[in-house]
């Protein structure tokens, strides 16, 4: 066929073929510079998960630390030798069957820090200075040189910790200082906001045995609690009474903190006066707390001590020959 | 619109077409806007050759001659007083279409040539301007220009207040109504103190989308009562942070105090820059001589650590020292956990009720002797340099001017801090200076210019030139008390 004019070339001429090519070289280019990029983010997320895991949470335990510190401070000017080892067995041996880590410290250790206040405080520096040198460990039980584990097969985490038993145990909307503090335990406190445990006997909230956990609200709380002022004030119970008003006084304490039965962490010798109700030593009870002797003569603890450990000493070795 | 007269019948002219007005819609005897035209109107036309032209004219849409209207009346005076740029139709009309149009109109009204005048030229007149790319372009920079005048600041603002902006992370804590008359009795200068003041962080806080929350610091009896007047900070801090759940720092700002430069953004001036603006080693200005670190060895790293733990991120609380120590008068504070904890230990009866007779500053005191006693709140209190937010002016710690402590105007400082006028000072006077600095110092360019003008004229005539706004001076009364 034969036109007049040659036929007009078009405009816009879509040159499909070179397009094409182009494209098909592209894609492979994109693909190749997609792949790599995928993969370099993938290598940044891995290596920021990792240096963030590792730098960060002290809450991650790591499986060489255990995540339990058993802390007593004891006093080496006041009681003797023999009955201060007797606890420091008690403890070594609570502490081997579990994996639990114990810090025992010396009164005489702290007594520049007391700056004058009575040595009972001692406890909450030596407190932290716990966490400071165990700075991986979760959980921090301190208890008191006066009291003894009697029944040392009960673990810390399913007797209390786990956060089901511990949502169990918690007792809300009471008195915080017993008999009728008008400040209550909060009601709507979860397991998870709970740092620390704390037990109250018949007047007050107990420090002789309670379990904390290492992180910003302990910090915030032994360095409250540890106050000069609260120091110097004259508490008739020290820092027992101190506590009870910072508690009282502080709902950011409060918020943090769940009471339990007395027996789940501090049972009471039967004929002691501080005893709750419902509060005394019953065989099975996880620990005694010979509360009150400290204040009396000073060889009642020693003198009361010892029928406790002779029964924590025969089951302590029968379970030993059963072992062997 | 306004009307001589209301529209009636003529004899002999009737009504205004109503074709000319029926396609309006809004046209009519409604908007009492038509006008009947004179049987011997212009060019002695009758009703009828003017309804046939207006068909005509119909036939055109985008020729609109609806016979109303004010302009229509006048459009022919209008258009006489116009310039005729075009001499034969044929010279402007290049268009082959408008050629065309016209040799049909020409055809129908060339023995009419007045028509195309009158009719026709100021819409031409419009079209053939917008035609013009170029006045177009300038039609629209102008345009452009309006608009960015009046709404480019709204934008702004808008857009700084928004989530987008960030703005609504600050909230400006303004103390006012200090004790509310009840101790002193409030004359005029509190009250211009006060409106100042306020107007003063309306400002700022407009500008840069941040909330203000005017606080009422009425001095109640539960304060009293509990020996806590002047403790309302913390309750204060606590409700406000209650109240803007969105908000991250938190500005407590005293009413004695003036922000000298709007244009200092938050971000800008410190919180972006919060590792360089900021020091955690209160070494570098310790009039307290608090001793820093702790070295007690129960406690960890961290509290031992001078600097903390060197990430800005951690920092919880800012202030600044002053000649005294803490300065409570302008400092920021974060919404978190520790915060919390923060207001919370802040007071305490058993503490209050053996300090009270030596914190004479209250919660400032307070503050400190839990610095330099409990270890956890060094671990997330940061200070900066006085002058970054809180300058003084002379009067306050010391009558000179000490780089370190008092407003520098050749630095341009952020805000002013009349910290204790209220004894022996005078603190409407001082905000006054103050306040007329800032307006001076950040006029506008145009405000410049007629000042320079202005300067010009008075050294042709041989007057005195303007004085310029100053900072007050230093005043050497025997009652000054240095306040913190």
């Amino acid at each position: 066929m034969q036109f007049a004019v040659p036929p007009r070339k078009s405009y816009h001429t879509p040159p499909y073929a070179r397009s094409s090519r182009v494209s098909l070289q592209r894609r492979k280019q994109l693909k190749v510079v997609a792949i790599a990029g995928l993969g370099l983010l993938a290598l940044f997320f891995l290596i920021s998960r990792i240096f963030s895991s590792s730098s960060s949470d002290l809450d991650d335990v790591s499986i060489a630390t255990s995540g339990v510190v058993i802390v007593t401070v004891l006093d080496h000017a006041l009681y003797s030798e023999n009955y201060l080892h007797k606890i420091i067995q008690n403890r070594e041996d609570y502490a081997r069957r579990h994996g639990y880590t114990n810090f025992i410290a010396n009164v005489s250790d702290y007594e520049s820090a007391l700056d004058g206040a009575p040595r009972s405080w001692a406890m909450v520096p030596a407190l932290r200075h716990a966490m400071a040198s165990h700075s991986h460990s979760k959980y921090f039980f301190h208890l008191g040189p006066h009291a003894l584990i009697m029944n040392p097969s009960i673990s810390l985490e399913s007797h209390v910790l786990d956060s089901k038993r511990i949502e169990s145990l918690m007792m809300k909307d009471v008195s915080v200082v017993p008999p009728d503090s008008i400040i209550k335990t909060f009601s709507h406190l979860k397991s998870n906001d709970v740092d620390v445990i704390f037990t109250q006997d018949k007047q007050d909230i107990s420090p002789d045995s309670f379990i904390i956990k290492q992180g910003e609200f302990a910090r915030f709380f032994l360095d409250v609690w540890f106050d000069p002022l609260y120091r110097k004030y004259n508490f008739a119970k020290a820092e027992i009474h101190a506590l009870d008003h910072i508690v009282q006084w502080h709902p950011t304490i409060l918020a943090r903190l769940a009471l339990v039965p007395q027996r789940i962490l501090n049972a009471y010798s039967r004929d002691s006066p501080q005893v709750a109700v419902d509060g005394a030593y019953t065989e099975g009870d996880f620990v005694i707390q010979l509360s009150g002797c400290a204040s009396d003569a000073m060889q009642s603890c020693e003198k009361e001590i010892e029928p406790y450990y002779a029964t924590w000493t025969k089951k302590f070795r029968n379970e030993q020959s059963l072992l062997s | 619109m306004s009307l001589s007269r209301s529209p009636s019948p003529r004899p002999g002219g009737g009504w205004s077409s109503p074709g000319l007005t029926a396609g309006g819609g809004g046209g009519g005897s409604s908007s009492g806007t038509s006008t009947p035209r004179s049987p011997n109107g212009p060019g002695g036309l009758s009703w009828a050759a003017a309804k046939a032209k207006s068909d005509e004219v119909r036939s055109y849409p985008s020729f609109a001659t609806r016979n109303n209207g004010f302009f229509s009346r006048q459009k022919r005076k209008i258009s006489a007083s116009l310039p005729r740029f075009r001499i034969t139709p044929t010279t402007t009309y290049n268009d082959y279409h408008e050629k065309n149009k016209r040799k049909h109109q020409q055809g129908r009204y060339g023995h009419e040539p007045w028509r195309q005048e009158n009719q026709r030229g100021p819409m031409r007149f419009l079209r053939s301007i917008t035609r013009l790319k170029r006045t177009r372009f300038l039609l629209g920079l102008i345009v452009v220009w309006i608009g960015y005048l009046l709404l480019w600041t709204f934008f702004v603002e808008t857009y700084r207040r928004s989530a987008l902006g960030g703005g609504r992370k600050f909230v400006i804590v303004l103390a006012s109504n200090v004790e509310g008359g009840v101790m002193e009795w409030k004359g005029a200068r509190e009250w211009a103190v006060e409106r100042n003041s306020i107007r003063n962080k309306k400002k700022y806080a407009q500008r840069w989308g941040y909330e203000l929350e005017i606080v009422n610091m009425l001095a109640r009896k539960k304060y009293s009562h509990e020996w806590r007047e002047s403790w309302e900070k913390v309750d204060v801090l606590r409700e406000t942070m209650r109240k803007y759940p969105d908000a991250e720092w938190f500005w407590w700002l005293d009413l004695d105090t003036w922000i000298m430069e709007y244009s200092y953004s938050l971000q800008d001036h410190i919180f972006d820059h919060l590792e360089t603006k900021s020091y955690r080693d209160i070494n570098v200005y310790n009039p307290l001589n608090i001793t820093h670190p702790r070295t007690d060895f129960y406690l960890d790293a961290l509290a031992r650590s001078s600097t903390a733990d060197h990430d800005p991120r951690s920092i919880e609380i800012l202030l600044s020292q002053d000649c005294g120590g803490f300065n409570l008068g302008s400092f920021f504070i974060r919404r978190s956990i520790w915060t919390d904890r923060l207001l919370d230990a802040w007071w305490d009866p058993v503490m209050y009720e053996q300090k009270h007779m030596e914190w004479e500053h209250k919660e400032q005191d307070s503050l400190e002797y839990l610095y330099a006693s409990q270890p956890w709140i060094r671990s997330r209190l940061a200070f900066a340099p006085q002058r970054l937010l809180n300058s003084f002016p002379p009067g306050a710690c010391g009558d000179g001017f000490d780089p370190a402590v008092h407003y520098q105007e050749k630095n341009r400082d952020f805000l002013v801090n009349m910290a204790g006028c209220q004894f022996g000072r005078d603190c409407w006077g001082e905000m006054y200076q103050y306040r007329e600095l800032s307006n001076w110092l950040n006029r506008t360019r145009w405000e410049r210019f007629k000042e320079g003008l202005w300067a010009i004229y008075l050294t042709l005539t041989g007057q005195p030139s303007l004085p310029r706004p100053r900072q007050p001076p230093p005043i050497r009364h025997e009652e000054i008390q240095e306040i913190k």
